[in-house]
């Protein structure tokens, strides 16, 4: 499909280390995460997708292009790697002009389009100074910046929040937002899961260079089946819920919540848990404020599938 | 919330004298030389030439092997200070490619990877940072040049006739004297150098284009201005002048010209040299880089 | 047959070659600016420009009576021989070439251009050529500068010499030498500098297989730049020393022909670094 980007069994060995090993996933518009301990092999997934480096075996095809036709494949993928490393000697504003010439743009249109990518990432005020002089946060967007001037239709960031204040962190996770809407792909590696949450569409999780989930995140947490689902349940009488609940066999957990206004309850069959919690509503027993998954989420997925130690569980 | 309990104390036990410090930095220096498989090839391929040399002197002070070569008319080896003037030239010149690979290791992995900062943050100052490296290097370069020219001397004493070891003990100062020069200065120019180029990659070949550019610039300055003083920039004659003298053997003189550089001369280039480098060594191990926009 | 040659042109007439040739020129423009007008290219001006330099010395402060222009034309002849070639157009190249590829790997910046929309063989040859405009300009220029700065002070004799006798040929010899000798040891070093992590002990064995490649058999000379490169010289110099080994000439060969061969030397080591650089990857270390 010309739509997505597709990974077939792909593996990457560095001598006898491995990098990635039969991974496979097809990525469609859209925001997609990847998330994984460091080493887990999300560079390597990286910079196979933007023909950084060649699969050991595999194929990978990006919109329907391999890496292997320069011309066609770099005009419409950008890479904003995570090396902190810029050319000698140039400006923000010469990085981008640089970069965009290659392009084979005319003198005219590189100076628009580096302009625009300046303001896009607020950094045309300083456009005029050495790289570098400037600070992490400055240089994290200039690589940003470099990556999204020629307008791309994926986009590659790794660890593209790396070195931001909390600001410049929000108007780049704005900025995700509206390409993803716009159609593009926008693949991102990231640890901040709390955000991965907020704007991810899909995630893929990686440990150890193998893949180990994949797909939307509600959708990766419900198989997860070893671990029960918990659920936060806002209401006026805990204790009476927690003991009504956990007479039937699917509830395997109960624990007040910290404010002794709501208790969290895992079951292993949530769709009876809500049947069951319905019937508590309409017995009228206790009042029901609020209820919400509290670990349908980037974060529990992670702990649950990777663990603290970084391996797969 | 305020803080109450001060139960947090600093290291008040033992600590080792300066000289140890630096004696750390000196092994991890020789650790980081040995760990290359290069600098072991080198070393191994600057025991060949002593090798030779070795058996040389065995076979000059062997009668059957006298015999041997006088019947078939062939002249003798002779184990005087021109042998071992070509011993110490040989076994210098293999210093040369061992420092322009092992000088960089111990030098440009600490300034590349930003380590200086942390290292000069404990108790070790500059001089003990760039003495700790200089002295990995030297022991590095004596063991392929002082020692195996001295081994050769003591083989010889031990086959020559009595008195020949007191008559010819100033070929052993030679040695010792023109050794320490060459290895002291190929030392300080390699840490210089290496200081100087953040890359080990480039490193090497700066060392080499350091040695060799400035004996043809040399050489220029003598061919065109006509006159001997060109030399003074060219390392190889220099140090062969030097040699010669220590060892006691009579200079070449090139036909219709007087080329012999006074020895004063070439001490004074040679400690210019090594300022030279002292001052490169100074602006370059600092415990901060600036960064100019 | 026929068909595969008509296949092979069609395929042929069908690639960007506008596009590429501009790709190309903007990429060696980046690249020269970045070569040879910044301060870190300070040295390469200073082994370019010291003969020049020297040799104005000469002119300004020796009385020139003293000398023959027989003399200054051997000096001259030596300079480029045993300095030129041997040490300042070596090393030069081997700084400007060994940077355009490792050094960038060693700063890290090499994925910016794998990330554009160039071919690699694009990218390769235009930093080439980007390398070899920078060493023939700084090299050529001051093979220009020591030439007229060593006849000028002959007044009339020396005006006499180079352009009523053999002194504009012996220029034009110089010249394609330093241009053959920069573009045979940039291709040489760029190669290297793929093939090798650490290129700079494959060049000092560079060095050493140039020096004794005189005593080596016929075939194995022609893996030489610099012995392409003797049968050039329009005047030969009689070595001293350990230095008749870099003079020595084995088989006399015309000029054309020693040109011709260094060209294809030179284009087969860029071939086979087109190939190279498809399969370069992108693996920074601290090295």
């Amino acid at each position: 499909m010309n739509d997505r980007i597709v990974f077939e069994n792909v593996s990457k060995f560095y001598g006898e280390v491995l990098g990635v090993n039969r991974v496979s996933f097809s990525i469609p518009p859209g925001i997609t995460t990847l998330v994984g301990p460091n080493g887990s092999g999300k560079t390597t997934l990286m910079n196979l997708m933007t023909g950084l480096v060649q699969p050991s075996s595999g194929q990978i095809s990006v919109l329907g292009i391999g890496p292997g036709d320069a011309d066609a494949f770099f005009r419409m993928v950008g890479y904003c790697a995570q090396f902190d490393s810029f050319p000698r000697g140039l400006t923000g504003y010469q990085f981008l002009f640089d970069s965009l010439m290659l392009h084979g743009m005319a003198d005219y249109d590189a100076f628009r389009l580096a302009s625009e990518a300046l303001e896009r990432v607020r950094l045309t005020e300083a456009a005029g100074r050495r790289i570098a002089a400037y600070s992490k946060g400055m240089r994290q967007k200039i690589r940003l910046a470099q990556a999204i001037a020629h307008h791309p239709r994926v986009l590659v960031l790794d660890e593209p929040l790396n070195g931001l204040d909390p600001m410049a962190r929000a108007e780049s996770l704005a900025l995700f937002e509206e390409l993803g809407r716009q159609g593009m792909h926008l693949i991102i590696s990231s640890h901040i899961l709390d955000e991965v949450d907020r704007i991810s569409d899909r995630v893929i999780l990686i440990t150890g260079g193998y893949l180990i989930a994949e797909g939307n995140i509600h959708q990766v947490r419900q198989e997860v089946r070893d671990k029960p689902m918990q659920v936060l349940v806002r209401c006026d009488k805990p204790e009476l819920l927690a003991s009504r609940m956990f007479s039937v066999n699917h509830c395997v957990e109960a624990r007040l919540h910290g404010d002794g206004k709501g208790v969290f309850l895992r079951t292993a069959d949530i769709d009876e848990f809500y049947r069951l919690l319905n019937d508590v509503a309409i017995e009228g027993l206790v009042k029901i404020e609020a209820v919400a998954p509290a670990d349908d989420n980037a974060n529990a997925i992670y702990n649950y599938l990777i663990g603290s130690d970084g391996g797969a569980s | 919330m305020s803080v109450y309990k001060h139960d947090y104390r600093a290291y008040s036990g033992r600590v080792t004298p300066i000289w140890a410090r630096i004696g750390v930095l000196v092994r991890y220096g020789l650790a980081e030389a040995l760990s290359s498989k290069i600098t072991i090839g080198l070393f191994l391929a600057a025991l060949i030439p002593f090798i030779v040399l070795l058996i040389q002197v065995y076979l000059a002070n062997n009668p059957a092997a006298r015999l041997l070569v006088s019947r078939n008319g062939l002249s003798w080896l002779e184990i005087n200070s021109e042998y071992f003037l070509r011993a110490l030239q040989l076994q210098c010149w293999f210093a040369l490619p061992l420092m322009s690979w092992v000088a960089p290791r111990l030098i440009t992995y600490d300034l590349a990877d930003s380590a200086l900062p942390i290292l000069l943050s404990h108790p070790v100052s500059r001089f003990g940072y760039v003495l700790g490296k200089f002295i990995a290097l030297f022991v590095s370069l004596a063991s392929v040049t002082l020692l195996p020219c001295l081994v050769l001397f003591v083989y010889q004493c031990y086959f020559a006739p009595p008195g020949w070891t007191s008559a010819n003990l100033s070929i052993a100062a030679g040695i010792v004297v023109g050794g320490t020069i060459w290895i002291t200065l190929l030392s300080m120019l390699g840490l210089a150098f290496s200081s100087w180029v953040k890359w080990r990659t480039l490193a090497t070949g700066v060392i080499f284009a350091a040695i060799f550019v400035p004996a043809g610039v040399g050489g220029i300055v003598t061919a065109v201005l006509r006159t001997k003083w060109g030399s003074l920039l060219n390392l190889p004659v220099m140090m062969t002048q030097l040699w010669q003298r220590l060892l006691g053997v009579p200079e070449m003189v090139r036909t219709g010209s007087d080329w012999s550089l006074p020895s004063t001369a070439i001490l004074i280039m040679l400690l210019a040299a090594c300022l030279v480098c002292v001052a490169m060594l100074n602006a370059r191990i600092r415990a901060r880089e600036v960064v100019r926009g | 047959m026929a068909a595969n040659a008509n296949a092979l042109t069609n395929h042929l007439k069908q690639q960007p070659w506008g596009l590429w040739w501009l790709q190309a020129r903007r990429l060696t423009r980046i690249e020269v600016r970045r070569n040879l007008l910044s301060w870190r290219a300070i040295w390469i001006y200073f082994l370019a420009f010291i003969p020049a330099l020297i040799i104005l010395i000469h002119a300004v402060f020796e009385r020139r009576d003293r000398f023959a222009i027989s003399d200054d034309t051997m000096v001259l002849a030596g300079i480029v021989q045993f300095y030129y070639i041997r040490l300042g157009i070596f090393f030069g190249s081997l700084g400007i070439f060994s940077r355009l590829i490792r050094g960038e790997m060693v700063e890290r910046s090499l994925h910016y251009y794998l990330l554009s929309p160039v071919r690699r063989e694009i990218l390769l040859l235009a930093k080439f050529a980007a390398g070899s405009f920078s060493a023939v300009l700084l090299f050529g220029s001051a093979l220009i500068a020591s030439f007229a700065l060593m006849y000028l002070p002959y007044g009339a004799v020396g005006h006499d010499f180079v352009f009523n006798g053999p002194g504009m040929s012996q220029l034009e010899a110089y010249l394609a030498i330093v241009f053959l000798a920069c573009l045979g040891y940039g291709s040489v070093f760029l190669l290297l500098s793929m093939i090798f992590r650490n290129p700079m002990p494959a060049a000092m064995l560079v060095l050493g297989w140039e020096a004794v490649n005189p005593v080596l058999p016929s075939i194995l000379q022609k893996i030489s730049v610099a012995s392409y490169l003797r049968h050039l010289m329009p005047v030969s110099v009689p070595g001293d020393g350990i230095f008749a080994l870099l003079t020595v000439e084995t088989e006399p060969v015309p000029g054309w022909v020693a040109a011709l061969g260094l060209l294809l030397l030179i284009a087969v080591v860029l071939a086979y670094s087109c190939y190279r650089i498809r399969r370069l990857e992108i693996r920074y270390t601290t090295d």
